[in-house]
């Protein structure tokens, strides 16, 4: 049996053969290179292509319409469509409900985000740092309301808030605090707070679990070194657990002023509706009140976008502050 | 001043702004009107300042 081998490649060999016919050489080992990547951009472009006509289909074109429908005055049922200008955006101007609504949006979204964040933070650097007995119990009740289902979660609170039979009120009756007595979801000053306490409530463990995963991740030696430097258990909360979870904690501050907005609407709809005269509207649910019950489409789609402009640039605004360089350990 | 000292300033003076914005969200909110939203929207941005000066330095 014979076999043929090449003769090993010398740098002599190769610098001769790169020399005699550069320009041809490349070309022809170029031009099959070039056809191949042409290929793989094809077929990464096909394969991208479902996902980019669902994307445009049901994200793009709704988003636009909302844009566009913004611009006219529909009842949302008749074939009559007027194109109106920016005219709902100017009675938004004058609409004291829609300032309403804004300003319940705006407290909400920072109420129950500070509270949320700091109660999660803290519960899980108590939980991953002290070695409490039963803390897989606690992570599990924490837990269980972000496994409920909204609505069930308003019930939950509708119950609890019960101006008679009520948990708060009875147990306040019990302990003889009866001037404490509210009728919690029926007092205009109380009304939106009751809501924000549902909303803590729902997401508090879900926040919390993230944090805790992030901070079981740290190394222990970093915590014992610090320990010998003498850093108390707040030194090292702040100084070492914060900076090493911060990416976790960027992102879960960004996703939760989003989700915040959706959560306050479910929960607005399903305890108050919107009352007592208004006074826990917020923004999502005022729109689908003017869009579909008020038969004032357009004018709900105004709102719609200046709720998207606000999400986006408060998102936009928290991404950019508390962007940093990830810290490897 | 010392260094400790005036850390432990920093932290003091970044605890009041951030509960004087939360305040200021909770107290403007009672009456309706575009100026008390404005209120509300500044002490929003002032938080988010706060977030981002805290950032700074170990950015």
């Amino acid at each position: 049996m014979t076999t043929s081998a090449a003769p090993p490649p010398s740098p002599t060999n190769g610098a001769s053969k790169s020399d005699a016919a550069p320009s041809a050489g490349s070309s022809r080992r170029g031009a099959p290179a070039r056809a191949r990547r042409r290929a793989d951009t094809r077929f990464v472009l096909v394969c991208l292509l479902p996902a980019l006509a669902l994307f445009a289909v049901f994200m793009i074109v709704p988003t636009m319409n909302v844009f566009r429908m913004s611009l006219y005055t529909w009842s949302g049922f008749s074939p009559d469509m007027r194109f109106v200008g920016l005219d709902n955006f100017r009675h938004l101007l004058d609409d004291k409900q829609f300032v309403r609504a804004f300003q319940n949006t705006v407290a909400l979204l920072v109420v129950v985000t500070v509270v949320t964040m700091g109660m999660g933070l803290f519960l899980a650097a108590i939980m991953t740092r002290q070695r409490l007995r039963g803390r897989n119990l606690y992570r599990f009740v924490l837990y269980i309301p972000n496994v409920l289902s909204v609505v069930v979660i308003a019930a939950i609170f509708s119950a609890v808030y019960d101006q008679e039979n009520g948990l708060l009120n009875g147990t306040l009756r019990l302990l003889s605090l009866d001037g404490l007595q509210q009728v919690w979801l029926g007092n205009q000053k109380v009304v939106l707070y009751s809501v924000a306490i549902a909303m803590v409530w729902q997401s508090l463990g879900y926040y919390m679990v993230l944090y805790m995963s992030s901070m079981a991740s740290i190394p222990e030696e970093l915590y014992e070194a610090s320990a010998l430097d003498g850093a108390s258990p707040a030194r090292q909360f702040f100084a070492l657990t914060l900076p090493l979870i911060w990416e976790n904690l960027r992102t879960t501050l960004t996703f939760f002023i989003m989700s915040a907005v959706n959560l306050s609407f479910v929960l607005v709809r399903a305890m108050t509706g919107g009352g007592p005269d208004g006074s826990s509207e917020v923004l999502l649910s005022y729109m689908y009140k003017q869009a579909y019950t008020n038969s004032s489409y357009g004018y709900g789609m105004a709102i719609g976008v200046v709720i998207f402009a606000f999400s986006f640039l408060v998102s936009l605004l928290v991404s950019r502050a508390t962007r940093r360089e990830p810290l490897q350990f | 001043m010392k260094e400790s000292t005036r850390t432990a300033l920093l932290v003091a003076v970044r605890t009041l702004v951030a509960a004087a914005c939360v305040t200021l969200v909770v107290t403007a909110r009672t009456p309706v009107g575009w100026g008390n939203l404005l209120v509300m929207l500044a002490a929003l941005a002032g938080l988010l300042a706060l977030l981002a000066s805290y950032n700074r330095r170990l950015r």
